[in-house]
């Protein structure tokens, strides 16, 4: 889904919080107006180039702009003509909002490792290191203990790796090919879901695929020396197989001495939210023993994923999940048949080898977020309403809906309305003639418009939440600067209060981020 | 659980002859009853009747309270449009269109007897487990909980609310385990496991200020309405 209106301001707003207003404006000129040559960048921001430069450094150091080289057909006869230009990568900002849980999963998984979570902590912190880097930092930290640190670091390195949390970095400039202008995004959601992957990707999809090291490189420690391996290192999907003269401008661009620059690899850490947030929602609809068994099959497909949104898992047999759910604790007090029950539970038919359809899951995820917006902003009357056109997908006149839905007929087409005009619904108005002219007004969920609409909604209720918090710590600056010892009587309320305040705008964030990932991520 | 008059908007009465009322209508008397007739059911505006018959005001008026006085015909309220009287022949109970339909009365949806209704299915539900609506229809009957005869159409509709309402699902049957003896395929309705409400639970954005926001299309960061100044926050920082 293409970034919105708010989800822009909340990006800038981010890249302000973090690098400073020439940065933000150097990103949001780019947000704003998609991939721009350096030219064109000076002439948008009326900023110096040294400055854009400077910019344009910071975001590519910590991952938010990724250049390319874009080569557009020589005109009457000429050359092909072959620029540099610099693309925003929307999520890879958002995700700067997520690292304390990009670090708490890492933690989880690798069993609590302090120098793996510390090399990953430095790589989320500084964007992108080299080994060199990287044990520096180590030298300076305290934990050293008595190995050497290139020893300690190297078998971190290798740890993370293996997990596929870190990766090398992608190819600093690939070529795009001409012929594949962006696309617009797709149109269709929902019902057809399912053919998501046949549309065409974005320009950012295509760049960033484009740019990323082939999958045994990516993963792989090893210095690689030869031309020859390297030029096979970065595939290329926009059709061409790339040719000498690209791998040259790569070397040119920064891997020129052969350093090897590493960095968080955040579509695994994604994955491995989406997979928290599909067990999320099974364990608010069933019982504990599908949780067990959900957990127990992702962690068995685990490694046959190759993208972000696996749509369907693998397929496994019961006597593969069974050995699985048994693997964990909780898991072993199950027997064959309740694993059986629960799986049927999931919409296994148990016909052949079973699979789950994680996108339903996370579908229905998304069903309940936006249903909740609408019984709590709008009552339950038009809960009821909304989920009763939601369910018949089509268009529905005024009065069927109240009838079904047993909502007063003086009081629904208000509440449509209503509805309609914050953009929770699609309408359309029909003329009828006989018996008389009159107006007919149909209802619909929309629900690509709809989930855009919300996704929208969420970035500015996100960018208002910080916002706000701000706000209340600067009106309280001098609280905060004070003393512990001299915070007594009603100024120690005042604190509390305060305190309290940015725990409860801490956790909504974190919480609402949740959200904006089951629309924007997953 | 009891209600005087059972849903019955379409139930045609005995038809009463014309004549015996005081002696044969006069010919305006006679176009009008007539025209009033022929809309059955869904009666007919006195603007439509001058409208079609091209009558006076006045005759048109005279007519209709002679023909009241005779008992011929009747005076409805529109549902939604109080004040705009329809008249109906006596032999016709007026229509859904005129009254809202089953479950209004007096121009309004009986919402306390709906949601009798509703508990009484719901806790029915729950009891059988698994339910067709088959099933729900006759241990409704069988329970004598209504003194008013429902349809299953009706019922059907109660199901099918609580449904909407979140309060239970409706499920395709498998044939297999708590299906048993039920075909394949067929809709069933059950209740939502102990300790798991189907109501979602209140998302993410629903629990901060700006999700349940009717301003949310107005608030700018900047703007007269903006997160700063926001009242809403104020009171939810409010410890
Ligand atoms: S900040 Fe306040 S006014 Fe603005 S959208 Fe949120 S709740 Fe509404």
């Amino acid at each position: 889904m293409a970034s919105t209106q708010y989800g822009i301001k909340y990006a800038v707003h981010i890249i302000t919080a973090h690098f400073g207003n020439l940065v933000a404006k150097v990103c949001e000129t780019l947000l704003r107006r998609g991939p721009l040559t350096l030219r064109l960048l000076i002439r948008f921001t009326e900023l110096s180039s040294s400055q854009i430069n400077n910019s344009l450094l910071i975001l590519i150091q910590h991952n938010c702009v990724q250049a390319f080289t874009a080569v557009t057909e020589g005109e009457f006869g000429d050359a092909p003509k072959a620029d540099t230009q610099y693309l925003a990568l929307f999520s890879n900002i958002l995700h700067r909002m997520r690292f304390s849980k990009f670090l708490a999963i890492a933690s989880e998984k690798l069993e609590k490792d302090k120098d793996c979570e510390e090399l990953l902590e430095g790589l989320l912190q500084n964007g992108r290191l080299s080994m060199e880097q990287i044990i520096e930092r180590a030298k300076s930290s305290k934990h050293a203990g008595n190995r050497p640190i290139p020893d300690v670091v190297n078998e971190s390195l290798l740890k993370l790796l293996n997990a596929h949390f870190v990766e090398r970095c992608p190819a600093p400039e690939p070529t795009l090919s001409p012929q594949v202008e962006e696309q617009p995004p797709p149109r269709k959601r929902g019902a057809k879901a399912a053919k998501v992957s046949e549309v065409p990707p974005t320009l950012e999809q295509r760049l960033v695929e484009s740019a990323r090291p082939m999958e045994v490189i990516r993963f792989s420690i090893g210095e690689t020396n030869t031309e020859a391996e390297e030029s096979e290192h970065y595939s290329s999907i926009s059709g061409q197989k790339r040719k000498r003269g690209d791998l040259d401008m790569i070397q040119e661009s920064g891997d020129a001495d052969g350093i090897i620059l590493w960095r968080a690899n955040f579509d695994e850490f994604i994955r491995c939210l989406r997979h928290k947030a599909c067990i999320e929602h099974v364990r608010s609809q069933f019982d504990d023993g599908a949780v067990n068994v959900l957990s127990a099959i992702l962690e068995a497909t685990r490694s046959s994923e190759k993208i972000v949104k696996t749509e369907i898992t693998v397929p496994l047999s019961l006597e593969n999940i069974y050995e699985e759910v048994m693997k964990n604790e909780v898991g072993r007090s199950m027997t064959l048949d309740r694993v059986e029950a629960s799986l049927s539970a999931l919409g296994c038919s148990g016909m052949e080898d079973y699979k789950i359809n994680l996108q339903k899951i996370i579908e229905q995820a998304q069903i309940d977020e936006v249903e909740s917006i609408v019984l709590k902003r709008y009552g339950r009357d038009a809960y009821r309403m909304f989920r009763f056109l939601s369910k018949t997908g089509g268009l529905v006149e005024t009065e069927k809906i109240s009838d079904s839905a047993f909502v007063d007929k003086n009081e629904a087409p208000k509440i449509l309305y209503r509805l309609w005009k914050d953009e929770y619904l699609y309408m359309e108005k029909v003329a009828i003639t006989v018996p008389r002219y009159s107006l007919c007004l149909l209802w619909r969920v929309d629900r690509y418009n709809l989930w855009e609409h919300v996704l929208d909604e969420m970035y500015h209720a996100s960018l208002n939440l910080q916002l706000r918090q701000a706000y209340e710590m600067e009106q309280d600056k001098e609280l905060l600067n004070l003393p512990p010892d001299k915070r007594g009587g009603p100024l120690e309320k005042r604190y509390n209060r305060l305190r309290n305040v940015r725990i409860l705008l801490e956790s909504s964030l974190l919480k609402l981020d949740d959200a904006l990932m089951l629309f924007h991520d997953f | 659980m009891s209600r005087s008059q059972g849903p019955s908007s379409l139930k045609r009465k005995r038809p009463e002859p014309a004549h015996g009322h005081g002696g044969a209508l006069i010919e305006h008397e006679k176009v009008l009853y007539d025209l009033i007739c022929s809309k059955q059911s869904m009666g007919i505006w006195i603007g439509d009747m001058k409208r079609e018959t091209k009558y006076p005001d006045n005759v048109v008026t005279k007519s209709l309270k002679a023909l009241q006085a005779r008992g011929l015909i009747k005076l409805v309220e529109h549902y939604q449009n109080k004040g705009k009287k329809f008249y109906l022949s006596k032999d016709f109970e007026p229509s859904k269109e005129l009254t809202g339909g089953n479950w209004y009365s007096d121009g309004k949806l009986d919402r306390e007897y709906i949601s009798t209704l509703k508990g009484f299915c719901a806790r029915m539900i729950q009891k059988m487990k698994v339910a067709t609506i088959e099933g729900i229809v006759d241990a409704f009957k069988k329970s004598g909980a209504s003194k008013v005869d429902l349809s299953r159409e009706q019922i059907e509709e109660i199901v099918n609310a609580l449904v909407l309402d979140n309060e239970v699902m409706e499920v395709k049957s498998t044939g297999a385990g708590e299906f048993d003896f039920i075909p394949v395929g067929k809709i069933c309705y059950k209740s939502y496991a102990k300790g798991v409400k189907g109501e979602p639970k209140t998302g993410a954005m629903a629990s901060t200020p700006c999700g349940v926001c009717p301003r949310i299309n107005h608030c700018t960061p900047n703007g007269i309405i903006s997160p700063r100044t926001c009242v809403y926050y104020t009171k939810w920082l409010e410890f």
